[in-house]
């Protein structure tokens, strides 16, 4: 795992594995000071806020990893940012940016829902799943592909139209679910419950972790060897790297840029439908809420490289469930762990790398 | 009539924050950085706003502190950013986080809690003139203040040194280097002023047009502003007219509502947003060659 990650990052450098490794060290002590900082200043807003800060991070711990509703949680979680994360990750070997994850996720549940609505109860469980699992790729693929259309015919940069598609995203889901597809007279509003039969299999009985963990991790390694061993990969990173260059080598640019951000539509619209067969089980006002740009940012913390998505994915998944720990143990507001989130980020963000050269 | 008047003084009122953000990050763009952290130095703003007008009672201080509330989110920005190299998209996102957290963590005390908020102030004479009266000068002083900002804005822009030096770091870097000023200082001044004025926007929200504070309330007006600023071609004069148009969609809702009219609020409050997508698909092109060089390097270059 180690040597394919390090691999990645430095590219296909071919100097032996132990002084690649040797070579990563200072910037791994980098990593660790980064992160120290982090949980160092994240004790003093705990502090601040009379809460003692080794207390919580023992709590936190001990409730995130010793718990084994918890663990499964954290696999839970993780599954749909990995989705997420690989979402980012091929438009962003194209040049692209993607930062519609989160309504292409939205767009890909609406899908799966309305289509597990469509064919009704009495359907076979796996023709639903079937079905939901197309929908969702076919709409999130669209979604994203309005970004494509809009910056290649209008000029449109791909990473403001994504954006905003998120917030109609959100209002087609709203609008959905409030009037057409409640199921629920009174109280918060959501659509009729997936039937048994189409919800994601779980991996044993009792237990929250669904297949779709293993479907995630499945198309890590499909997008690996996509974007690095296939020609379609080569491509898309030949234009990402110099677009006048790939067009006088006779690429179409257009259709790249077009296929690589429809690919990413698809494996976020898949994120959205996992999380709706495998967790949720219905529509409601807050579904999938923030989970394309906690993806967004698994994709950066990785460096857009599918393998390192998964540690990133696994980081953000256990720090949200730690989250759970510091309003059940420390009375903090659940939603506090974005702060120690965010600084990892931050750190990790803008320490981590070599300084660009900074023209001042 | 009514309706009309109600939805553009509605407009004004609803737009203001957004404007106030959007001309903020006006100044920020046209020195070269694009700030997604807009949307949490509003959060940050409002609630710091909303915590030191109901500690003081006085909600000018509460502005004030909001504004320097959002412009030490955006100083952080601008430092990664410029000093560090690191990602204008990510960085941006993470600063929505961590204002996210922290307003949920330091806000909880504050949900509920009264505020004493600007009360409107009818402007002598201005205020009675038939339908111009009750959409423009029937606010709050707050929204008064932003009438002045936008020619304040567009005058430091285009007519002072100062203005000269943020555009051309946003436009021909090099040459400001050239003649010996820092491109990173005046960046970092840039965005953290427009940091200062997204705070300003979140004040608005929290102490003068809702009179409240909750959990994400900003709920998406720092996205709207940056979107505005593109759409509004980096101008600070459209970008006031842009600002009210999506205030006025926003009004639109309630308004039919409270005539009657049935309408889903969902179906609504999209049009904001498909407004701008379509816009910005009819000006695309032209849009793009009016934006300033160094902010293309920085759309065109993302992924690194």
């Amino acid at each position: 795992m180690t040597a394919i990650t390090s691999a990645d990052l430095t590219g296909s450098n071919p100097a032996p594995v132990a002084v690649r490794l040797l070579k990563l060290l200072p910037g791994l002590g980098r990593w660790v000071l980064a992160i120290a900082a982090a949980l160092a200043i994240f004790s003093v807003l705990l502090a601040v806020k009379n809460v003692n800060p080794v207390d919580a991070y023992s709590k936190m711990i001990d409730s995130t990893f010793n718990r084994p509703r918890s663990v499964q949680e954290i696999f839970v979680q993780m599954t749909p940012l990995v989705l997420g994360a690989l979402a980012v990750a091929v438009p962003a070997r194209a040049g692209l940016t993607n930062v519609g994850g989160e309504g292409q996720i939205i767009i890909g549940a609406v899908a799966a829902c309305g289509t597990s609505l469509m064919l009704g109860d009495s359907a076979p469980g796996g023709l639903i799943i079937a079905a939901m699992l197309v929908a969702s790729m076919v709409a999130g693929a669209l979604w994203a592909g309005l970004a494509a259309a809009l910056r290649l015919v209008a000029g449109v940069n791909e990473a403001i139209s994504t954006l905003l598609l998120n917030f109609i995203a959100l209002d087609v889901l709203l609008y959905l679910i409030y009037q057409p597809w409640r199921d629920n007279p009174v109280g918060q509003p959501t659509t009729k419950e997936l039937v048994d039969t189409a919800k994601l299999p779980v991996v044993a009985a009792g237990n929250k972790v669904h297949i779709g963990l293993f479907i995630a991790l499945g198309l890590v390694v499909a997008v690996h060897l996509l974007l690095n061993r296939t020609r379609w990969g080569f491509r898309i990173s030949v234009a990402g790297g110099n677009a006048e260059a790939a067009r006088r080598a006779g690429l179409n640019v257009g259709v790249l840029v077009i296929s690589a951000l429809m690919i990413g539509g698809a494996l976020a619209g898949l994120a959205g439908m996992i999380h709706f067969a495998g967790v949720e089980y219905k529509l409601r006002p807050g579904f999938g809420n923030q989970l394309g740009y906690t993806s967004f940012l698994a994709c950066w913390l990785a460096r857009h490289q599918p393998f390192p998505i998964v540690v990133a994915a696994l980081v953000f998944a256990t720090l949200s469930v730690a989250g759970d720990s510091l309003q059940l143990d420390s009375g903090l507001p659940g939603s506090s762990v974005n702060v120690l989130t965010a600084l990892i980020l931050l750190a990790v963000l803008g320490f981590t790398t070599k300084r660009k050269v900074s023209r001042s | 009539m009514s309706l009309v008047v109600d939805v553009m003084g509605g407009g004004v009122a609803g737009g203001t924050s957004i404007m106030f953000a959007a001309l903020g990050e006006t100044v920020g763009e046209r020195s070269g950085v694009i700030n997604l952290g807009t949307e949490g130095s509003m959060l940050v703003g409002a609630l710091t706003a909303y915590a030191v007008a109901t500690d003081s009672g006085n909600p000018w201080m509460g502005a004030l502190a909001g504004a320097v509330a959002g412009g030490t989110l955006a100083a952080l920005h601008a430092y990664l950013v410029v000093f560090r190299g690191a990602s204008q998209f990510a960085v941006g996102l993470s600063l929505l986080f961590l204002a996210l957290g922290l307003t949920s963590l330091f806000g909880a005390a504050y949900v509920g809690r009264p505020v004493v908020g600007f009360s409107d102030w009818h402007v002598p004479l201005l205020s009675d003139v038939p339908a111009l009266g009750p959409i423009f000068f029937q606010h709050d002083p707050l929204l008064y203040l932003s009438y002045l900002l936008v020619p304040a804005v567009w005058f430091a822009l285009f007519r002072t040194r100062l203005g000269l030096l943020v555009r051309t770091a946003g436009e021909r870097a090099d040459s400001l280097t050239v003649h010996g000023y820092s491109v990173s200082w005046t960046r970092f001044g840039a965005v953290t002023f427009g940091g200062m004025l997204a705070g300003l926007g979140g004040a608005h929200l929290s102490i003068a047009y809702a009179n409240a504070w909750f959990e994400n309330m900003v709920s998406g007006r720092g996205f709207i502003a940056v979107a505005l600023v593109i759409f509004a071609v980096w101008s600070p004069w459209r970008v006031m007219g842009g600002a009210y148009l999506f205030g006025m969609a926003i009004a639109l809702g309630p308004a039919l509502q409270a005539r009657g009219y049935e309408w889903n609020q969902f179906a609504l409050d999209a049009i904001p947003f498909v407004m701008t997508l379509a816009v910005l698909a009819v000006l695309g092109r032209r849009t793009l060659s009016s934006s300033p060089a160094e902010l293309k390097r920085v759309f065109e270059n993302a992924p690194t």
